[in-house]
């Protein structure tokens, strides 16, 4: 899609020409990769987990509006306030709302894509509310002033020197640290003051439990329940998919969230939020609010309604050789790699966002790593076959698919085309590689296409040649 | 027309409701039991020594000492500040049974956004993952688990479940607490390249004496 900073091919082109940003994904997405092998691996039967996993989200979806009525009968009887919005614009007027009744000058918050994906930070700058981001990687690309490039890692682009600069700069102690554990004291110094100041605090869930109206977080610093607990009004923003049926349910998918996320069993802080302060409780916000949005997901219910069982885990991130050479940044939207190139088009409309599905190499390495088997691969056909019939690709792409159709159609002409074309290939190939094919130049200029093989495949088999 | 009014529109349309109330519930109990025979194995087949393999794990990271019952906490908590060169000073969670105690060698003090040390009292724990689980009330209040630097938690051995499935069925048809957390570990970040640094926010160091 194109944004302030030019087009989808623009910024890949950019991100691949960047070293840095190249250290920094391989550094975080590498030992993501490392650490999820190693807990599916002391899970032996992860795939039939897997399954029932999908089949979990599934039974919540088949029942989308009786569970999501029973989270709001429940939510509501706990004391909760809903706020119901069709979009974003009217979720980010339901939270500013709350914030001007409450007086709020300053709000925390604790990671949330959903946030990002409906636009919050500017609409809380825009309202001058001061936001105050409690989430480490949060807080980086606040002072960065960045957008997330990894929906679990957002500072996945940023590398411990680059953390180590903006700390020096824009931390009261202007201290030059070097190591990670040094950045993480500072920044929780930098912070402590907030947690304790705001009037409101912004979270997200993982889950919408609807036998008892509660909703979940899960965090590993802690960020989420200083956020929500000390501020007087705690607001959730929930996209309606993160619907589940009990307790039971939510926890056993943070199992395999959770491992695929981090590698870890569980996250270190888990915890199921309920409604408002109670009689005789010595914290806890005086409001709860629980914003509600659809943006797209009713939508996504009738025209992929796979896409719902997501999860947010980021596996499809960390296993996405196209994400791991560009990052996060290219894509655009709010959500990035394979999972994001399949949102982004409901978001944002298919015209403008159709680059990201084709920015896939239909390795299936999402699928295969998915907690909850999203067919990605397939999704992200779809889009590619939607864009076409729709008229969205150009002329020369769609007169060449349409050549290609033709000759591939017909086995005999298509042989023909192949005998010619064989020899006239082999004649660029150098040591076995084609350093720039004719017609395409665009696929060879930052690779390399291989010499194809005296024969055709079919021709060998013919000959009685071994492959 | 209102927006809860569109969207539950959209939804009863896509999926209109074609089972009782009953038989979806019983669906969702088969689902829950269908996960239920494939979990990840237990260690040991004794909770409690599964509970310490767990917490005491490289990715966890919490240190456990066992303790034969409560009259033994405050020792362990003078011998913990001592061994960590703390002051003998820690907020106490308003527990009945942790207030029961004899705190004369651990000056109480109230939990603040620097205390450095507090101790706690779990209401239960998960072998599978090494979990410390806490319902809030009057007399756990939440925020004890995650302002202090240091966090030390009485936990009994007996209280401990083997899965979050059992914690599930112990809780079914109770009331719901403003917050149920489940504490695994100290706090900790990997946010700067996927490296562990602890103390992100919440405690640096999660020490755990296990009673009985």
């Amino acid at each position: 899609m194109t944004t302030a900073l030019g087009t989808f091919k623009d910024r890949a082109r950019k991100a691949l020409g960047d070293k840095t940003l190249k250290t920094a994904l391989d550094r975080t997405t590498g030992n993501a990769r490392v650490k999820r092998a190693a807990a599916v691996a002391a899970w032996p039967d992860f795939d039939r987990a897997r399954a029932a996993a999908a089949a979990i989200k599934d039974h919540a979806l088949a029942h989308f509006p009786h569970y999501l009525e029973q989270f709001e009968r429940n939510a509501l009887a706990s004391g909760a306030k809903i706020h119901w919005a069709r979009d974003a614009k009217e979720a980010c007027a339901a939270v500013i709302d709350i914030c001007r009744q409450a007086k709020a000058k300053t709000a925390t918050r604790s990671k949330s894509m959903l946030g990002e994906e409906i636009g919050l930070p500017d609409a809380l700058a825009e309202a001058g509310i001061r936001r105050v981001e409690t989430d480490l990687a949060e807080h980086i690309i606040q002072l960065a002033g960045e957008t997330p490039s990894h929906i679990i890692w957002p500072a996945a682009h940023r590398t411990r020197e680059d953390v180590s600069k903006l700390f020096q700069q824009h931390h009261r102690d202007h201290l030059l640290l070097t190591e990670v554990e040094a950045m993480v004291a500072s920044a929780r110094h930098e912070l402590r003051d907030d947690f304790f100041g705001a009037e409101v605090g912004i979270s997200g869930a993982n889950f919408l439990v609807a036998e008892t109206g509660a909703i979940c977080t899960i965090t590993n610093e802690g960020n989420a329940e200083l956020t929500t607990t000390p501020p007087r009004v705690h607001i959730v923003t929930a996209g309606i998919e993160k619907i589940v049926a009990t307790t039971e349910h939510a926890l056993q998918l943070t199992r395999l969230l959770v491992r695929s996320a981090t590698g870890a069993d569980l996250t270190q802080y888990t915890t199921f939020h309920c409604g408002p302060k109670r009689a005789g409780d010595r914290d806890g916000p005086e409001e709860f609010h629980i914003v509600l949005v659809d943006h797209g997901r009713t939508q996504m219910l009738e025209e992929m309604p796979d896409m719902l069982r997501c999860v947010r885990c980021g596996a499809c991130l960390n296993h996405c050789v196209v994400y791991r050479k560009i990052g996060g940044h290219a894509y655009g939207g709010a959500y990035p790699g394979p999972m994001g190139a399949a949102l982004t088009p409901i978001f944002d409309g298919l015209e403008p966002s159709r680059d990201l599905p084709h920015a896939c190499t239909l390795n299936g390495m999402c699928k295969q790593v998915c907690p909850v088997d999203i067919p990605l691969p397939t999704l992200l056909r779809d889009w590619r076959a939607k864009s076409f019939r729709q008229g969205f690709e150009s002329p020369a792409l769609r007169r060449g698919l349409a050549l290609w159709a033709l000759v591939a159609s017909k086995p005999r002409l298509y042989r023909a085309a192949l005998a010619l074309a064989l020899p006239l290939l082999r004649r660029r190939g150098k040591d076995g590689w084609i350093a720039a094919l004719p017609f395409t130049p665009g696929w060879t200029q930052s690779r390399d296409f291989p010499t194809p093989a005296k024969k055709t495949f079919l021709a060998q088999i013919e000959s009685g040649e071994q492959a | 027309m209102s927006a809860r009014h569109d969207i539950f529109s959209a939804l009863r349309r896509l999926r209109p409701q074609s089972h009782s109330e009953a038989a979806i519930a019983a669906q969702a109990r088969d689902l829950a039991r269908a996960m239920q025979d494939c979990l990840p194995p237990l260690e040991f087949s004794d909770l409690v020594e599964n509970f310490i393999a767990r917490v005491t794990a490289e990715k966890v990271g919490a240190s456990v000492e066992r303790a034969a019952d409560w009259s033994n906490l405050p020792e362990a908590v003078a011998r913990y500040a001592e061994t960590h060169g703390l002051a003998k000073e820690a907020a106490l969670q308003p527990d009945s049974r942790l207030l029961a105690l004899d705190w004369s060698e651990i000056r109480a003090a109230p939990l603040t956004s620097d205390t450095m040390m507090a101790v706690g009292a779990a209401r239960g724990g998960i072998a599978e993952t090494g979990s410390l689980l806490f319902h809030s009330g009057p007399e756990a209040p939440t925020l004890y688990g995650f302002m202090p630097l240091h966090h030390i938690v009485a936990l009994e051995a007996r209280a401990i479940v083997a899965r979050f499935e059992d914690y599930a069925a112990q809780e079914q048809g109770q009331p719901q607490p403003r917050n149920v957390n489940f504490i695994t570990g100290a706090s900790g970040t990997t946010d700067i390249e996927g490296v562990l640094a602890r103390g992100a926010h919440g405690p640096r160091r999660l020490h755990i004496v296990m009673i009985g």
